[in-house]
């Protein structure tokens, strides 16, 4: 009786113990799965991010300035001649004052002369 | 399908200029809302052009102030300012390789000289003296044309020079010139002038 009970209770374990493994073994299969799954999808949707991204940048791209240039920019050369015909006007006009002057200067004294 | 986005493209469109210009009186758009600004004029705002292919710029063509000259390619100076044409006796316009083509969404830019030291005036000597709704012509290289009409023009000081106003998004084809103006320090002058304009028409 005690032995039917002992073989009794050792096949129960045994039977538990047989049931568990299995469990393990399912265990773990599910894991990959979960482990693939997640795996899979953000591929895909690190694949289909990126991708709009650079798409909207390609179409900015033909548009707009893509290199902002600082300051202001050099337009203009200003010509040296333009200063040397200041000067020159300028020369010129101080020798038409002092020829005029000296004219004066003669009349009066032919003036005071004949006078 | 395709008239349907045709006429959202044309709703699209009349919607961003209405928003750009304000009704073609006063401009309330971020790169031309700045004192002294002018609006697009008629002409500029009721032929609203549709966006060009990219073709570079080889010639420009202003009839007001008699300009018709050729375009050559400018990039960045080491110093990282925009290059300039080269001080020639045939001064030539300059387009900065980095913005849009004339035709293209954004602002293309082209430069000139006013003068060109002892060569005497630059190709762009009398820009100062266009007004809204002058044509400005850029021929490109695919044989096309883009026809822009002026909308502003402004005179600023070097030292305040406006970068949002004439590199910043538009969202629409637009065509910015400048050149140099005003009193001259030594053989400098202070202040640019650039002309704002916005793409009308493009001729085959």
């Amino acid at each position: 009786m005690r032995r039917t009970v002992l073989s009794a209770t050792a096949l129960a374990c045994t039977a538990v113990l047989a049931s568990t493994v299995p469990a393990f073994a399912d265990g773990p299969s599910p894991v990959p799965a979960a482990t693939v799954t997640p795996s899979e999808s953000p591929a895909p949707a690190d694949a289909t991010d990126p991708s709009p991204v650079p798409a909207e940048s390609e179409a900015q791209a033909p548009g707009e300035v893509t290199v902002v240039p600082s300051g202001a920019p050099d337009t203009g050369v200003a010509s040296a001649e333009s200063g040397t015909d200041g000067a020159l006007i300028g020369g010129s006009a101080a020798a038409v004052l002092a020829a005029g002057g000296a004219a004066a200067l003669l009349v009066r004294r032919r003036r005071a002369t004949t006078a | 399908m395709t008239s349907l986005s045709r006429r959202a493209f044309a709703i699209t469109a009349t919607a961003a200029l209405l928003g750009g210009c304000g009704g073609g009186h006063r401009t309330g758009r971020s790169p031309a809302g700045h004192p002294g600004s002018t609006t697009p004029s008629a002409r500029s705002t009721g032929k609203s052009a549709r966006a060009l292919g990219r073709s570079v710029p080889v010639g420009l063509e202003i009839p007001d102030i008699g300009v018709d000259t050729p375009v050559i390619r400018l990039g960045l100076a080491p110093d990282h300012t925009v290059q300039v044409p080269p001080v020639t006796a045939h001064d030539r316009a300059g387009w900065y390789r980095h913005s849009p083509t004339p035709g293209q969404t954004g602002p293309s830019v082209i430069l000139g000289h006013v003068t060109v030291g002892a060569h005497g005036d630059g190709v762009f000597r009398h820009l100062a003296r266009l007004g809204r709704g002058d044509r400005v012509v850029a021929r490109l290289e695919n044989g096309t044309a883009a026809v822009f009409a002026v909308y502003s023009v402004r005179t600023v000081a070097k030292a305040d020079f406006p970068t949002d106003a004439v590199y910043g998004d538009v969202g629409r084809p637009e065509l910015r010139l400048i050149t140099c103006g005003g009193p001259r320090t030594g053989d400098e002058y202070r202040d640019n002038v650039i002309v704002f304009a916005a793409l009308t028409s493009a001729s085959p």
